[in-house]
C-alpha cells in the first residue's frame, strides 16, 4: 500500500537536490575571482590552483581548532594506513609543522602502521612497508610499526622501527579468532573493533593522548548507516562524530572527516606526492552489510550531490543520552544503556524468540498459555550485560574467550 | 520441509526472518498473534473501555490489523470499541475496488465502517487533482491530505485512539529516510510506538514488530481478503532510496530490520540542534510546523490555478503567499463584483 506522506506534513522530495550536470559556465575562480580556475568541487565550485591548496588547509586546521582538543606538545598518534587520505594528511601536518607563523602545528605527531594484509604475499606486503617508509622519512616522520594478527587482545603491543617480522601465518592467526560460522558482516565489525583497540594500546604505550584516523566524509558516512543497521544507533556520536571519547584516557580524532576523495587526490597531485596504493579487491555488495553501505552512499551520492553532507551533518547533531548510560561495553567501550520503561525492539525479538521455541500446551487456554511464556520471559536470566547490543550477538565462541 | 522448532512435531511451512525459527502453521498462528499482544500489553497501547479506530485501506497491513485486533481484543478482553476509517482519495481503477475489499471487511467482522473522501473534505478527488498536476509530484498532494483526512475521521468518530498498520519494515524504512533527508525531527518520533500529534487522538502501530513478510503470510494462511494492486498513478515509486536499501540489506540478514528499529530507538537528537516546533495553522487549526499547514497551501495553489504552489520549499511558499495576499488585498477593494475576485476570502474554508 502507499503510505506516502504518513510523516508530519510530508515534503517528499523536496530536500533531496539532484545533481546538476557538471553545472560549471566557465570563468574565473570562485575564491579569488582572477586566476583561471583548474578545479571543480561539488560540481559547481571551481578553483584556482591556490585558493583550493589554501581552502583545504584551512579547512583541515579549523576543525582541529575548533575542538580546543589538542595543547602543545601533546603527542598525537597518526595511524597510516594506504592511499591518498594518509598521505594528504601527513603533508598537511608536514606543512603545519614546518610553519613559523601564529598557525603553526604545535603537537608531536607519532606515526603508527598496523600491519593488516595477512591477506596478500609477503613479496607484496614487504612492497607496502618500503613505500610507506619511504614517504614517510621523506615528509620527515619517523614510522612505527606494528603486526595486528600478533597484537588482537593483548595487553602489550610489540611496537618495531624500520622493519617488521612478516609471517605466512598471520592469516591463519587471524582466523583461528573466529567462528567457521561468522558471516562477514560480523567479521568486519570485529576487525574494526580489534583494530581501534590495538590503536589504543599502542597509543597508550608511546604516551599519546590522541589518535588521528584518516576517514573521509564518504567513510564517515557509510560507518553511520552500517552503524544504524547494526543496531548500533547509540553509538554513532562517538563512532562517526569528530572524537572518539569511549576511552578515559586516549580520545580518537577524525580531522578528514569533512574532506571528500576528489580533493584530497587532488592535493597529493598538485603537491606531486604518490599515495601507497595497494590494488583493491573486487568487492561483492551483497556479502556485509559494510560492502553495501559504501556501494550504496557511493552510488547515491553520483546522482544527490548533497547525499554524503546531509548524512554526516545528521550525524553531527546526534549526542549520547548521558542519563540512560549504565555501564562500558567490554568489547567496543561502547555506552550500554539501561532499559528504559516502554517496550524495545530488543525485548520484542527476544520474545518473538522464546514463543518461536516454546512447545504450546494445548490443554490450556490460549491467554493461560501466553501468561505463563510472559513469566518465562520475564525471569530467564538477564544476559549479562557485559556487552551491547550489538557486541552480544557477533560472536559467542569470541566472547567467552575475551 | 524442516520440523517445527516448537517441536510439536509437526512439518514447518515458513522460516521466521525475525529470529529464523522454522514453524509450522498452527505454532505460526499462535506465536504471531502472541506477539502483537506482548507489544499491545507491555508498550499499554490501549485502555479498557476505549474507543479504536483502525485506519484501513483494504491491502495487507490494515486487513491482518483489523482481523488481529478483533481477534485478540475478544481472546484477552480488551473492552475495545473497534471501528473501520477508511480515506477515499478518488482515484478510479484504484481506491474504488479497494474500498470494496473494506466493505467486505466490515462485514466479515462486524465493524462499522466510516469513509472520509477526499472530495467531502477539499473537494478534490485525486483524478481531478492529477488533471490539473500531472503525474509528477502528485503524491505529495495524496499524502498530505491522506494524514489530515485520518485525523479528522478519528476526531468525527470521537475515538480514543487511531491505529495504523505500519509494520516493521515500514518503521526501519522510515528511519533510514529521515538519515538520509537529514530530518532530524522526524528522526526522533519516527520510532514511538504511540504519537501524540496534539488533537488529543494518539496514533498507534500494534504492528510496529511485525515483518512484512509474516504479515503475508499470515493474510496468506487464514486466507483473509485483502487488496493488493499499487496505486494506479505512483506504481513502485515511493520512498525509492529507503526501500530499495532496507531490500537490500534484507537480503544480507532480516534481522537488520529490527536492529535498525533499535537504533531509532535508541538515537538522542542533540539538545542544541534545532527541530521544528509545533503550532496550529492559522487557516484550518490543524497542527502543523508551519504558520499554514501544508494541506491549505496545497488547497489554495489548486483553488486559485497555480497547483505548483506547495510544491518545494516552504520559505518560496511563505514569499508567494504574502504576495498574494497584498495583492488580493487591493483586488477586493477595487473590484465592485467580489464573487468575481479570487482572493483567499473566497475560498471555500475546510472545517
Amino acid at each position: 500500500m502507499c503510505s506516502v506522506g504518513e510523516g508530519f506534513e510530508d515534503e517528499e522530495g523536496s530536500r533531496m537536490e539532484k545533481a546538476a550536470s557538471a553545472n560549471w559556465k566557465g570563468g574565473k575562480c570562485n575564491k579569488c575571482r582572477e586566476n583561471d580556475p583548474v578545479i571543480l568541487l561539488r560540481k559547481k565550485d571551481a578553483y584556482c590552483k591556490a585558493c583550493f591548496l589554501a581552502g583545504a588547509n584551512h579547512k583541515f586546521k579549523a576543525l582541529l581548532g575548533k575542538s580546543k582538543l589538542i595543547h602543545p606538545k601533546d603527542r598525537v598518534l597518526i595511524a597510516c594506513e594506504t592511499g591518498h587520505p594518509t598521505m594528504s594528511l601527513l603533508h598537511l601536518l608536514r606543512s603545519g609543522l614546518d610553519l613559523n607563523t601564529q598557525k603553526k602545528l604545535r603537537f608531536e605527531p607519532v606515526l603508527v602502521y598496523v600491519e593488516d594484509n595477512y591477506h596478500m604475499s609477503i613479496g607484496e606486503r614487504q612492497r607496502i612497508i618500503r613505500s610507506i617508509n619511504n614517504e614517510t622519512s621523506r615528509l620527515k616522520f619517523p614510522l612505527h610499526l606494528v603486526s595486528f594478527a600478533d597484537s588482537i587482545n593483548r595487553k602489550n603491543v610489540l611496537i618495531s622501527q624500520k622493519s617488521l617480522a612478516l609471517n605466512r601465518c598471520d592469516q591463519g592467526k587471524v582466523n583461528a579468532m573466529f567462528d567457521q560460522s561468522i558471516n562477514k558482516t560480523n567479521r568486519r565489525q570485529l576487525l574494526h573493533i580489534m583494530k581501534r583497540n590495538i590503536l589504543l594500546t599502542v597509543a597508550k604505550q608511546l604516551n599519546c593522548k590522541y589518535i588521528f584516523t584518516p576517514e573521509l566524509s564518504m567513510d564517515i558516512a557509510s560507518s553511520l548507516l552500517t552503524n544504524i543497521a547494526l543496531g548500533r544507533g547509540s553509538q554513532v556520536p562517538d563512532d562517526t562524530g569528530f572524537c572518539d571519547g569511549r576511552d578515559s584516557e586516549v580520545k580518537i580524532l577524525r580531522p578528514l572527516r569533512n574532506f571528500d576523495m576528489k580533493e584530497l587526490a587532488m592535493y597529493n597531485v598538485f603537491h606531486k606526492l604518490e599515495p601507497v596504493s595497494v590494488n583493491p579487491a573486487q568487492i561483492d555488495q551483497y556479502s556485509s552489510v559494510q560492502d553495501l553501505m559504501s556501494y550504496f552512499i557511493i552510488d547515491l551520492q553520483e546522482n544527490y550531490p548533497a547525499t554524503i553532507t546531509t548524512v554526516v551533518k545528521t550525524g553531527d547533531k546526534l549526542a549520547l543520552n548521558q542519563s540512560m548510560i549504565a555501564v562500558q561495553c567490554k568489547l567496543c567501550q561502547s555506552a550500554i544503556l539501561r532499559n528504559s520503561k516502554g517496550l524495545s525492539s530488543a525485548e520484542s525479538t527476544r520474545f518473538s524468540k522464546l514463543t518461536s521455541n516454546e512447545l504450546p500446551d494445548h490443554n490450556v487456554s490460549g491467554p493461560e498459555r501466553y501468561l505463563k511464556l510472559t513469566e518465562k520471559s520475564d525471569h530467564s536470566p538477564q544476559e549479562r550485560q557485559q556487552y551491547c547490543f550489538s557486541c552480544s550477538k557477533l560472536s559467542r565462541h569470541l566472547l567467552e574467550e575475551i | 520441509m524442516p520440523a517445527c522448532s516448537t517441536k510439536c512435531g509437526k512439518n514447518a511451512i515458513l522460516k521466521r526472518p525475525k529470529t529464523g525459527d522454522a514453524l509450522c502453521k498452527t505454532c505460526f498462528f499462535e506465536a504471531f498473534e502472541n506477539e502483537i499482544h506482548f507489544t499491545i500489553e507491555r508498550a499499554k497501547l490501549f485502555r479498557p473501555g476505549s474507543t479504536v479506530a483502525i485506519g484501513a485501506s483494504g491491502g495487507k497491513d490494515s486487513t491482518v490489523l483489523a482481523y488481529v485486533l478483533k481477534l485478540l481484543n475478544e481472546k484477552y478482553n480488551y473492552q475495545l470499541k473497534l471501528v473501520l476509517l477508511s480515506i477515499d482519495e478518488g482515484i478510479t481503477g484504484y481506491r474504488d475496488d479497494s474500498l470494496n475489499t473494506v466493505k467486505q471487511n466490515q462485514e466479515d467482522y462486524g465493524m462499522p465502517l466510516k469513509i472520509m473522501s477526499y472530495k467531502d473534505l477539499y473537494g478534490w478527488t485525486m483524478d481531478e487533482i492529477v488533471a490539473e498536476i500531472g503525474r509528477k509530484n502528485n503524491c505529495t498532494f495524496c499524502g498530505v491530505f491522506r494524514r489530515q483526512a485520518l485525523d479528522r475521521g478519528a476526531n468525527l468518530l470521537k475515538v480514543d485512539y487511531l491505529a495504523t498498520g505500519h509494520n516493521a519494515d515500514d518503521i526501519a524504512e522510515t528511519v533510514l529516510m529521515n538519515i538520509l533527508r537529514g530530518d532530524l525531527a522526524r528522526l526522533n518520533r519516527c520510532t514511538s510506538i504511540i504519537t501524540d500529534c496534539g488533537d488529543g487522538i494518539p496514533r498507534v502501530k500494534p504492528l510496529k514488530y511485525t515483518f512484512e513478510k509474516e504479515i503475508v503470510m499470515y493474510a496468506y494462511f487464514r486466507k483473509l481478503v485483502y487488496f493488493s494492486t499499487e496505486c494506479v498513478f505512483a506504481p513502485n515509486a515511493y520512498r525509492g532510496h529507503a526501500r530499495v536499501l532496507l531490500k537490500d540489506l534484507e537480503k544480507i540478514d532480516p534481522t537488520v530490520i529490527m536492529n535498525i528499529i533499535q537504533s531509532g530507538e535508541t538515537i538522542k537528537v542533540n539538545e542544541t540542534a534545532k527541530t521544528p516546533s509545533l503550532t496550529r495553522c492559522t487557516q484550518c487549526n490543524y497542527v502543523s510546523s508551519q504558520e499554514v499547514c501544508k494541506a491549505c497551501i496545497l488547497l489554495e495553489g489548486l483553488n486559485k490555478g497555480l497547483p505548483r504552489l506547495g510544491i518545494g520549499k516552504s520559505s518560496k511558499v511563505k514569499r508567494l503567499l504574502k504576495e498574494n495576499e497584498e495583492k488580493n488585498k487591493s483586488c477586493c477593494r477595487n473590484d465592485t463584483q467580489e464573487s468575481a475576485c479570487i482572493c483567499k476570502a473566497n475560498l471555500p474554508s475546510i472545517k
